[in-house]
């Protein structure tokens, strides 16, 4: 899949920028200004991710359409260590974060559509999909 | 319901010092922190109860844990300075004879 | 997430009005609608969203400052609304978790159930009450042929669903052993090879099996690190703690047993306990066992279960109703 976009994650700041470039890319698609924060907290979760635990990455970001409907994908895609137990991460109160609503579980409330692939050793990617209401 | 645990190094031997009381809340810190010495190869262990002053089943798994570690890592366990509350638990779990318990008070240090 | 949407003109109007008026009414309302929000699990940011809309629709001079000012809010809440989700899902599963070891504990209460047995020329009672839902205190009486009693009382070290495991292997492996293997000393050797081999390190159980033969009015028992019973003679009115030595099952694969006897006269009692008796707080306080023995004492003149559930009670209101540890309490009367 090419993307349109794609924010590179190496520094804290970088989140910054991927949030900024989020909020104004669903901004434009025609998102409500609630479902603009709720996406850009999303990425902030999932740049935060690759900024603590990867190291680096990148986010990346579509417009998708489906039926007459329009929304964003983003894909955030590293190549750190990958999650072994990804049963694990999914789970309500475990995220290293003290489990306060954000890690990976906040990140899938947050957004329609939600798909991990990881491999120990190789790295993660992590699609998700919001729609426009 | 709280417990200290203090780690001195003393001429070759861990000296681990305890105070408060051990029961199911602050058992695992201990058990953390003593098997972390008795997985040493040789290592000598002594822990030392005088300011223990409660302790129930759940401290004794500790020790049991403890002194089967000694057994695989070859390494030693001795509880010295132990209330007579303490001690008593030790006596009638019949634990007194297969772990090394000294009830008195140890000097030189 | 938002399948019931805030009515924005009932809220609008509520807000108008309030605004004008300052009045309490719309205040109560506004608690309604903070109540129904979360019943209908309306989210915080869905919440403040209707706020900036109605905002907007009475004021659609509103000054931009305070505009952006809100859009700030609102980014302030989305996390803190996630964090609240996640509690409520986590409060679901925890409601889940609770009913499955409600279930479990009724399975236990099944699988380890026992019947006390009436023998002639004693009185016997009993009573045991977890702590927690699941029991770590384990009673067994097993009826033999010849009319003797096996009488198990064990106490697996720690508390909840882990001990009751345990208790549960432990009952299947004593049905195992040949019903002409009785003595205590040899059921406690076999029983402690079963632990040593099956049971994690750190855990071990404590236990006190006797042989009660009614007919020769004997008891005959071992300990395995067991919290001591005690004796109470009816000649001289006194107690006398029942000591047995032996180490607590699971720690050495070749621990053996002392098996002990007596004889049991008229009007004498076999108390038989775990720690959570012995062991009983009152506030930072420690119970005496001297005081264990002058309740015992205080209700003797009742039947053996209505003085069991009598000292029950009593240790139960000392503890504010909050039990520390499993509490298991035997106690058998020879007939005068």
């Amino acid at each position: 899949m090419d993307f349109r976009t794609c924010v590179n994650i190496q520094k804290e700041w970088d989140i910054v920028g991927a949030r900024q470039f989020g909020r104004d890319f669903s901004k434009k698609l025609g998102f409500g200004i609630v479902d603009q924060a709720r996406i850009a907290t999303a990425i902030s979760e999932l740049a935060r991710n690759i900024y603590l635990y990867a190291g680096s990455g990148k986010i990346c970001f579509d417009e998708v359409e489906n039926v007459g409907s329009r929304g964003i994908c983003i894909v955030a895609i590293d190549t750190g260590p990958g999650i072994k137990d990804i049963s694990q991460v999914m789970e309500d109160g475990f995220s290293t974060s003290g489990g306060l609503g954000a890690g990976l579980p906040g990140v899938k409330r947050l957004m329609d559509e939600f798909d991990i692939t990881s491999k120990t050793g190789e790295g993660t990617e992590i699609r998700v999909v919001k729609w426009v209401r | 319901m709280n417990l200290t645990v203090d780690v001195q190094e003393n001429e070759g031997k861990s000296v681990v010092l305890l105070a408060g009381e051990i029961d199911a809340y602050t058992a695992p810190k201990l058990k953390e922190t003593l098997l972390s010495l008795t997985e040493k190869e040789g290592n000598k262990v002594e822990v030392n109860l005088e300011q223990v002053n409660y302790m129930d089943s759940t401290g004794l798994g500790v020790f049991v844990s403890g002194l089967k570690s000694t057994k695989e890592n070859n390494s030693e366990l001795k509880l010295v300075q132990l209330q007579d509350r303490v001690y008593r638990l030790f006596e009638i779990t019949g634990l007194i004879d297969v772990i090394d318990v000294d009830k008195t008070v140890q000097g030189g240090y | 997430m938002d399948a019931i949407k805030l009515d924005l003109s009932h809220y609008r109007e509520l807000l108008k009005q309030y605004i004008n008026t300052q009045d309490e009414s719309a205040l109560y309302e506004a608690e309604q609608i903070s109540k129904r929000s979360i019943q209908h699990n309306i989210s915080l940011e869905e919440i403040i969203n209707t706020h900036i809309n109605a905002l907007e629709d009475i004021y659609p001079e509103l000054p931009e400052n305070i505009q952006h000012s809100m859009s700030f809010l609102l980014e302030v809440m989305i996390s803190y609304g996630l964090a609240l989700q996640e509690f409520q899902d986590l409060r679901e599963t925890q409601l889940e978790i609770k009913s499955e070891i409600s279930v479990a504990a009724r399975m236990q209460n099944t699988l380890l159930s026992t019947v006390k047995p009436d023998v002639e020329g004693f009185d016997i009672g009993v009573v045991s009450v977890p702590a927690n839902q699941m029991n770590g205190d384990y009673h067994h009486f097993i009826h033999h042929e010849d009319g003797t009693v096996g009488i198990t009382v064990a106490d697996v070290i720690g508390k909840g669903i882990p001990a009751a495991l345990c208790m549960s292997m432990i009952k299947y492996a004593m049905e195992s052993f040949p019903s002409e293997h009785k003595n205590p000393s040899e059921i406690l050797e076999s029983l402690n090879r079963v632990v040593e081999r099956n049971v994690d390190p750190s855990m071990f159980i404590t236990m006190f099996y006797a042989l009660f033969n009614p007919a020769a009015s004997t008891i005959s028992y071992s300990s395995a690190g067991h919290e001591p019973g005690f004796y109470y003679h009816a000649a001289d009115d006194t107690f006398e703690e029942i000591r047995a030595k032996g180490v607590v099952l699971g720690v050495t694969d070749m621990a053996q047993y002392r098996q002990y006897e007596r004889e049991i006269h008229a009007g004498d009692m076999v108390i038989l306990l775990t720690d959570g008796v012995t062991e009983c707080r009152q506030g930072d306080r420690f119970i005496e066992s001297e005081e264990v023995l002058e309740v015992i004492k205080s209700f003797s003149h009742l039947s053996a279960q209505e003085l069991v559930e009598n000292v029950y009670k009593h240790f139960e209101k000392l503890q504010d109703f909050h039990l520390r540890d499993d509490f298991t309490l035997i106690i058998i009367k020879k007939d005068v």
